[in-house]
């Protein structure tokens, strides 16, 4: 089965970061991993049991204090509990 | 060198997601972080390359990721100026639109006994027979016109076939099809779904610039002082470009923004002056503007003795209809699109009657609002950016409005620099790049040349190798009026390519529908999803998408950006690109031009078409290597290129090139690149002089033209050179009313637009399972006061309808969109309930733009 992997930036009111920050680690498969002190944080969303990432993204969005928030990197895909072999390094997510 | 072994998928592509968030945050991470993700190695079997978004006008650059010929990642593209890394919910789900499970992967015609009819049930074919069936209609429409236009002049021929483009064609695709409708078949019947979103938009431009597209760009979002959002809901349609605006509102000191809607939606939680006003009153509010900086005596005297000219629109021009409707018998002026010279102090007479009492009260917009609102443009030093879309384009006084929001930005000469920005944005991803700067319009030729100018047709006719006389010189049938057409038997074959109009075009019940099943009109849709639109045809055309094909798209401040085939389409789909080429195959010059065209250049008898247009020693000079390799040795494929044996989409743009960038070019300020410099670069604002793009068109400094065209001006001044005397033109329009206003029995406004989730008619969106659950139904969004009085409650189905249809849907007073009293707002995604039955098909009538914005609706208990 598919499985959604993103991340985003969430803009928050000023001054209001660390609690946004607290509000949102409480919805399922969320992490945040930095930006409270600049009131943009640093989220990453993983498809949870009955809450996928794109509705948990929704619900972020609705939580007070949000003024919004931005999608970065988005992965679907049935693999990602795969081992990763040590084949040949890829490249980077740059286009030329 | 990390090793990646016993490192899982999962932790490699959250490392990923979360470096990339923080990269595009300018957020540092904790030092343990940084270290666990920093030694970590890229994704090893994911191929990435660029591509500018499939949706809105933003034109967002993403990464896509492809693994096993399928498309599983995408991030923004750190790299784009546009959009810094950043994407919006619809960017996110973009791999998704491809792998809906209703794809189509074959031909699909109405058949029964064995053959095509009108009636039968849809059977899937083989390209060959779609093809000669298809041929078969359409030559017998042309013979049809061939004999009706037998000694007419070339000026007043008509075609019974049309073709209906796109503003998410690619810039190819859309050059294609004007050069096959236009030179080929001889018909000027070739209209793009950018008549319903941008008509007004190029009107206003070319009625006080002369030449179309915004002279600013989206760098003016870091520079303004003070946004004005005139009818554009960025929060939800250009949610990036909403993102930069919100930065610099939050960032910077005394920035300002200002919201006018119809009714209060996402935007108005950022608004420093919301306003709602009441339906068609923008008009007035423009020229209150206008009034309170004559009347402070804020204007720019130098700006205008120097660069303004004085006009005043023709008034009581109508609304559109069909020439019998009572509204168009009652006009004065019906679709008279004449400017009349005026002057300052006749301009000013004519806006001073719009004082701030009298605009309070028609528009509904308390004193205090307006008046912060004027002061804003008013004062010298706020740099001001005015941004509007549908609002303002979908309107029957279009072309008008558009006009009166320039005719502020030239008092006061806030235009032309970093921050002062009347600003026009698009819906679509490249109505600017195809629709209007190809010319898919029914008036139009490539780069601002029109059909209708004996020169401009001649200079096409030369850079196309045609015969003169081949293209002809009376406009034709816009996106309405085809419609119309089809209903009354006068255009008999129709193809539309790249969007849905049975869902989109105002009317179903009275024109589309019935044009579209008339028994003497054949249609054929080309669409990768069995839309509304392919299920009204007569034969659906299964079309390979997005960076399923080698694409180019121009955005809304002028960036033209490519993209290469990331992946293969399903089953026997192929691109608009190569449906058009090889339909051309199906045609031999006697079949559609007369004798007397051919014998102008007799080495074209007997060839087909194809021939004529596309290996015509210009289009197939490129050869193809059986690869497309980018500079970092990845190889792609080309599906067109392959079939036809040249490189396809290189030969089209530099045949396009000609006409924008040659040394004998008619109307200057178009230029573009060479083919490859945009696969290179993130992308080019045209004009683009020496390899340089132009940020700001009409001051000298940072464009290069205005040196040329006005030498002996002063640094940094500006020029507007797409007029003959470099000057742009401030037009007086008046306050008129729309075409039909709330009564007794219909007594609420309908508006309708979009929403966030879904793109346009949702014919991609809504097969993506997320997007769908999240946004399922289009409901009814009105006020709870509106609600109470018709007893009912949220959730609530219940029945709308106006004087031409009837809809059902359930209501809404505590969503995103908070209508006023007495309006109420339905979007119209939803294919299951066709908000296009309701909307009136009145139009402004310069511009040929549908009103979706206002009508009169009732809304009832189920």
């Amino acid at each position: 089965m598919t499985e959604n992997i993103c991340s985003c930036i969430v803009h928050t009111r000023p001054g209001e970061g660390a609690n946004v920050a607290r509000r949102i680690i409480a919805l399922p498969g969320v992490e945040v991993h930095a930006g409270a002190d600049q009131d943009k944080l640093v989220v990453t969303i993983e498809d949870n049991a009955g809450a996928p990432a794109a509705d948990t993204l929704g619900a972020m969005n609705q939580l007070p204090g949000v003024v919004n928030s931005v999608l970065i990197y988005h992965y679907g895909g049935d693999d990602l509990d795969d081992e990763l072999g040590n084949t040949a390094l890829g490249q980077t997510p740059a286009a030329a | 060198m990390t090793s990646t072994r016993n490192i899982t998928r999962r932790a490699f592509i959250k490392s990923q997601a979360l470096m990339a968030a923080a990269t595009a945050a300018g957020v540092s991470l904790p030092a343990s972080v940084l270290a666990q993700n920093q030694a970590q190695q890229p994704e090893p079997d994911i191929r990435w390359d660029k591509a500018p978004c499939r949706f809105c006008g933003t034109g967002c650059s993403v990464l896509v990721g492809v693994k096993d010929g399928k498309v599983v990642a995408s991030q923004g593209d750190p790299d784009a100026p546009v959009n810094r890394g950043l994407n919006c919910i619809k960017g996110y789900f973009l791999p998704k639109i491809l792998y809906g499970q209703d794809r189509l992967t074959q031909p699909l015609l109405r058949k029964k006994d064995g053959k095509y009819h009108k009636d039968g049930n849809f059977e899937a074919v083989s390209w060959d027979e779609a093809f000669d069936v298809m041929a078969e209609q359409w030559k017998k429409a042309i013979n049809r016109s061939m004999q009706e236009n037998a000694g007419k002049s070339v000026d007043e021929m008509t075609s019974r076939v049309a073709m209906f483009g796109s503003g998410q064609w690619t810039v190819w695709e859309g050059y294609a099809g004007s050069k096959f409708m236009k030179a080929g078949l001889r018909s000027n019947n070739l209209d793009p779904n950018a008549r319903h979103c941008m008509a007004s938009a190029v009107v206003g431009f070319m009625r006080a610039f002369g030449i179309d597209e915004p002279m600013g760009c989206y760098d003016d979002l870091e520079h303004a002082d003070v946004f004005v959002l005139w009818g554009a809901n960025m929060a939800e349609m250009h949610p990036i470009l909403w993102s930069r605006l919100t930065d610099t509102r939050l960032s910077k000191p005394g920035c300002e923004v200002h919201v006018l809607s119809t009714f209060e939606h996402r935007c108005y939680e950022l608004a420093d002056n919301p306003i709602v006003f009441k339906p068609q009153t923008d008009l007035a509010i423009l020229n209150y503007i206008a009034n309170y900086i004559i009347q402070t005596k804020s204007y720019n005297q130098e700006f205008i003795d120097k660069h303004v000219q004085f006009e005043t629109a023709t008034t009581d021009i109508g609304y559109g209809l069909r020439p019998e409707n009572p509204l168009e018998q009652k006009a004065a002026n019906a679709g008279v699109g004449k400017k009349l010279p005026s002057s300052f102090d006749a301009f000013a007479k004519q806006v001073e009657p719009y004082t701030l009492e009298y605009v309070s009260e028609l528009s509904g917009v308390p004193q205090e609002n307006l008046l912060r609102l004027a002061k804003a443009y008013a004062d010298p030093n706020k740099k001001v950016s005015s941004f509007w879309t549908m609002g303002f384009n979908q309107h029957t006084r279009g072309s008008w409005v558009n006009g009166s929001c320039y005719n502020v930005h030239l008092l006061m000469g806030k235009i032309s620099e970093p921050g002062n920005s009347p600003f026009s944005l698009t819906g679509q991803p490249s109505a600017c790049g195809t629709a209007r700067e190809v010319g898919t319009f029914a008036h139009r030729l490539p780069a601002d040349l029109v059909v209708a100018k004996p020169e401009h047709r001649a200079f096409a006719e030369k850079v196309w190798k045609l015969p003169e006389g081949t293209i002809p010189g009376k406009v034709g049938y816009h996106a309405v009026l085809m419609h119309r057409m089809m209903k009354d038997g006068k255009l008999n074959c129709y193809w539309q390519m790249c969007n849905n109009n049975m869902q989109a075009a105002a009317n179903l019940n009275e024109e589309s529908y019935p044009g579209w099943r008339n028994p003497e009109v054949f249609v054929t849709v080309s669409d990768p999803y069995p839309t509304v639109s392919a299920q009204a045809a007569d034969l659906v055309l299964p079309t390979a998408m997005w960076v399923e094909k080698e694409g180019a798209y121009g955005n809304a401040e002028r960036r033209t950006q490519f993209w290469r085939q990331q992946t293969d389409a399903p089953g026997q789909s192929k691109s608009d690109l190569w449906q058009i080429m090889e339909f051309a195959k199906r045609f031999k010059v006697e079949e559609v031009w007369p004798q007397s065209l051919i014998d102008q250049m007799p080495e074209y008898a007997g060839k087909s078409l194809y021939e004529v247009l596309y290996t015509n020693g210009q289009v197939d000079k490129f050869p193809y290597a059986g690869k497309v390799v980018d500079s970092r040795g990845n190889e792609y494929k080309n599906h067109e290129s392959e079939d036809f044996g040249f490189y396809v989409q290189k030969g089209l743009f530099e045949e396009y090139r000609m006409f924008n960038s040659g040394p004998d070019i008619l109307k200057k300020g178009h230029e573009m690149a060479e083919f490859q410099a945009y696969h290179e670069a993130r992308g080019l604002r045209w004009p683009v002089i020496d390899g340089k793009e132009t940020l700001w068109r009409f001051r000298e400094g940072y464009d290069p033209h205005v040196a040329a065209y006005n030498p002996d001006g002063d640094k940094g001044d500006v020029y507007f050179y797409g007029n003959k005397n470099g000057r742009a033109n401030i037009i007086f329009a008046p306050y008129e009313p729309p075409a039909e206003s709330p009564d007794d029995e219909f007594d609420l406004w309908l508006c309708t637009g979009r929403v966030l989730e879904h793109w346009h008619s949702g014919s991609m969106t809504r097969r993506v399972p997320e997007l769908y659950r999240a946004v399922p139904d289009a409901v009814v969004y009105m006020s709870k006061d509106d609600a109470k009085k018709r007893r009912l409650r949220d959730g609530q189905m219940a029945e709308i309808s106006t004087r031409r249809g009837v809809i059902k849907a359930r209501v809404e007073t505590r969503g995103r969109n908070r209508p006023p009293n007495g309006l109420v707002f339905v979007p119209w995604f939803d294919a299951n309930r066709l908000v296009n039955k309701l909307t009136l098909d009145a139009t402004c009538p310069l511009s040929k733009e549908t009103d979706y914005k206002k009508c009169a609706c009732k809304v009832e208990r189920v």
